[in-house]
């Protein structure tokens, strides 16, 4: 672990896509559960339609 | 689902390959990009600069398209589409300019230098900005979707001239500008050389942009599209 921790503060950049990849995990589950909420919200719309 | 996966992986590809790996003088292995001197580290900005000032050509590409298909048939659906890609294109077309500047500030000196890239990109924020003033001004919902669609038809014929063309004829000092080709080290900045794996993730960053972009797209119309129905049942009681 400490090797790691070493590893990274020599080799900044790491750092810099670790907290990008981060970021795009975040992003990604939020469109995930947006798209998700989204397809009920049209099942209740066509189901009331039927 | 399977598309999604493949997105999340593609672009988690990309931001790992792009940020962190090495950039050297004489490329030995695949992962080592080459170094472009007077960039350095700065080269690695064309794995996120570059897919934005591409979602915002395509999402102008798509807006025009669904306007014409609104022309042809009037159906509101297609509106929407063309909104929402718009919307997105001139968002796209904000971060193009904001991260083009800030790699500017380190790569050219300044921040702004109305380099034709900069004015052209500047004079199609406008351009579509206006767009967007129109379409607020009219309420009628048919003769704000006839009239925005007859504008972005007319805004898009602008499009590959500003981004495709005229920044290419000029000179200046974006890579691939004319004068790139006269000098044996490039531009007045750089000759932006890329090895084969520095194309190789290039275009895999397009490609997961535009993935996303359709996401993004898709999950923007459908909400508008859902809004519609509701205002008509409200309406309808």
């Amino acid at each position: 672990m400490e090797g790691f921790y070493n590893f990274l503060s020599s080799n900044a950049i790491f750092i810099v896509m670790i907290i990008v990849l981060i970021v795009w995990i975040g992003i990604f589950t939020f469109l995930l559960n947006l798209d998700k909420r989204l397809k009920g919200i049209e099942k209740e719309i066509n189901g009331e339609k039927k | 689902m399977v598309w999604k996966i493949f997105l999340f992986l593609l672009l988690a590809f990309v931001s790992i390959a792009g940020i962190s790996f090495p950039i050297v003088e004489n490329p030995q292995t695949w992962y080592q990009f080459p170094l472009i001197p007077g960039l350095e580290e700065n080269a690695k900005i064309i794995f996120f600069h570059v897919p934005t000032a591409w979602l915002t050509v395509i999402g102008f590409l798509v807006s025009t398209i669904f306007s014409i298909k609104y022309l042809r048939k009037k159906n509101l659906d297609d509106d929407a589409k063309s909104y929402v890609a718009a919307q997105l294109g001139l968002i796209f077309c904000i971060l193009a300019t904001v991260t083009g500047a800030v790699w500017a500030k380190f790569a050219w000196g300044s921040y702004w230098s109305w380099d034709p890239r900069q004015t052209s990109i500047f004079a199609l924020m406008l351009i579509y900005g206006a767009w967007f003033a129109l379409r607020s001004s009219i309420e009628s919902e048919d003769k704000r979707a006839t009239l925005s669609a007859v504008y972005s038809i007319l805004a898009f014929v602008t499009v590959p001239f500003f981004v495709f063309i005229m920044p290419r004829i000029m000179d200046g000092l974006h890579p691939g500008s004319a004068d790139d080709k006269f000098t044996p080290s490039g531009g007045p900045v750089v000759n932006f050389k890329m090895n084969s794996s520095m194309l190789l993730i290039f275009f895999l960053s397009l490609i997961a942009f535009t993935i996303l972009f359709y996401w993004m797209w898709n999950v923007g119309y459908r909400s508008l599209l859902i809004k519609e129905k509701l205002n008509k049942k409200i309406i309808r009681g």
